[in-house]
């Protein structure tokens, strides 16, 4: 690729860069946020016994248990957190 | 109409199951059932759902968690050790999770859930329901009889199959909109294809056994399911009560089996007068049942002199159920 060029596509990705920053980084958080949370409640409705809520049939809820292994303690840690005001702001 | 010609005239109807009341002869009419379809030379699995199994008794072999044991020529039986294979599972699972993150020991909070999902008490059923769907797709025989267990049970093991339908949708829907949001965070990140979404594709297998399981349950085409009921008040009431249950749950209801009659030509010998009262009884019964089910009754099954275990008793009530 001559000189010019590859200033050129540099250029372009550090513009497209600044402008994932300025709009879509923030989308992107949310849209990864909002994941979280559902996985978590994903995670709630096949693994609720192990917070001592059964929602449903433990048989096959095992075979979901090896995937959701390293979220386990996390989930565990926001559903048993104590929740105060400035939750609702963030 | 008879027994026999339903069968004759129905020869898609490879799901059999009979239902009723514990202890008025579901495992027996298996059984004899099964005993005359292979000598009809069809290839026959008799199997039990019911966690307290007697197919052992009354072929007089031992035959819990062997598989499908050969009884006779085209006669299999099988009872399933639910224990063994909730065992069996969960090493499974364990061996998964210590593959899948390189561990050497499965972390005690997991290894906790595991040992008490095993203790729910829905566990048992559920994995007899699962080795029931792993037995009914092999596909390897002609019939297939379910010795089914007790009126509740049953209900309960056909409401099952629609709630576990039902959740699976349900979470199979939130997993999919899970994907979405991924996808949109990779499109914006402008990173590659995400992976694929593992649990999704679990999902969807789990719902696939489930819906095959419930899908014979409830196919007119392949599935009979006979009501067992004796001329006795209680057990009438009761099966008129659970047959209406079972039509909710679309059940092809295909007839009711009378069992233990005791013969009135007995009626006409010297006999003591407790026999003579339970003859009259009977026959007031009789008239209900002829009244209320009358159309639907495929047969009346005399009450034997001795206890029915083993092939040559077998095959004596075979002949009472099926004629020649």
């Amino acid at each position: 690729m001559p000189e010019d060029e590859k200033e050129r596509a540099s250029f372009l990705d550090t513009a497209k860069s600044i402008l994932y920053g300025m709009a879509g980084h923030d989308m992107s958080r949310y849209a990864m946020k909002t994941r979280g949370s559902m996985e978590h409640l994903f995670i709630l409705i096949t693994m609720g016994d192990l917070l001592g809520i059964p929602i449903l049939p433990p048989y096959y809820s095992l075979r979901i248990l090896p995937y959701v292994v390293p979220q386990i303690s996390t989930w565990k840690r926001r559903m048993l957190r104590e929740r105060d005001l400035t939750d609702a702001l963030a | 109409m008879s027994l026999r010609r339903t069968f004759e005239e129905n020869p898609d109807r490879r799901y059999i199951m009979f239902g009723g009341k514990g202890g008025l002869g579901k495992t027996t009419f298996s059984a004899a059932t099964a005993y005359w379809l292979a000598t009809q030379g069809y290839k026959v699995l008799v199997f039990s759902v019911d966690p307290q199994a007697s197919l052992s008794d009354i072929f007089q072999r031992d035959i819990f968690g062997k598989g499908a044991v050969e009884i006779m020529p085209n006669l299999y039986a099988q009872e399933i050790d639910a224990d063994q294979r909730i065992k069996e599972y969960q090493n499974e699972i364990r061996a998964k999770i210590l593959d899948m993150y390189g561990l050497e020991q499965v972390p005690e909070e997991i290894e906790n859930y595991i040992q008490a999902a095993a203790a729910e008490p829905a566990m048992e059923e559920s994995a007899i329901f699962d080795a029931v769907v792993d037995i009914v797709v092999s596909a390897d025989y002609d019939y297939y009889i379910y010795d089914l267990v007790p009126l509740g049970h049953a209900l309960y093991y056909l409401s099952m199959a629609s709630v576990y339908d039902e959740w699976i949708d349900k979470i199979t829907a939130l997993r999919t909109e899970m994907e979405d949001y991924t996808k949109v965070a990779a499109v914006m990140q402008r990173k590659k294809e995400s992976e694929e979404d593992a649990i999704l594709r679990e999902l969807q297998y789990i719902k696939e056994r489930i819906n095959k399981s419930s899908g014979i349950l409830t196919d007119r085409q392949r599935t009979a399911f006979f009501f067992v009921v004796i001329p006795e008040e209680m057990a009438i009431l009761d099966t008129k009560k659970a047959a209406g249950l079972f039509a909710k749950y679309d059940v092809p209801l295909c007839g009711y089996i009378v069992n233990r009659v005791i013969p009135e030509s007995l009626g006409q010998q010297e006999i003591p007068e407790y026999l003579r009262h339970r003859l009259a009884m009977q026959k007031g019964h009789l008239a209900t049942i002829d009244r209320e089910l009358g159309k639907d009754v495929l047969g009346y099954i005399p009450e034997m002199e001795r206890d029915i275990t083993g092939l040559s008793m077998i095959e004596k009530m075979a002949h009472e159920m099926f004629g020649g």
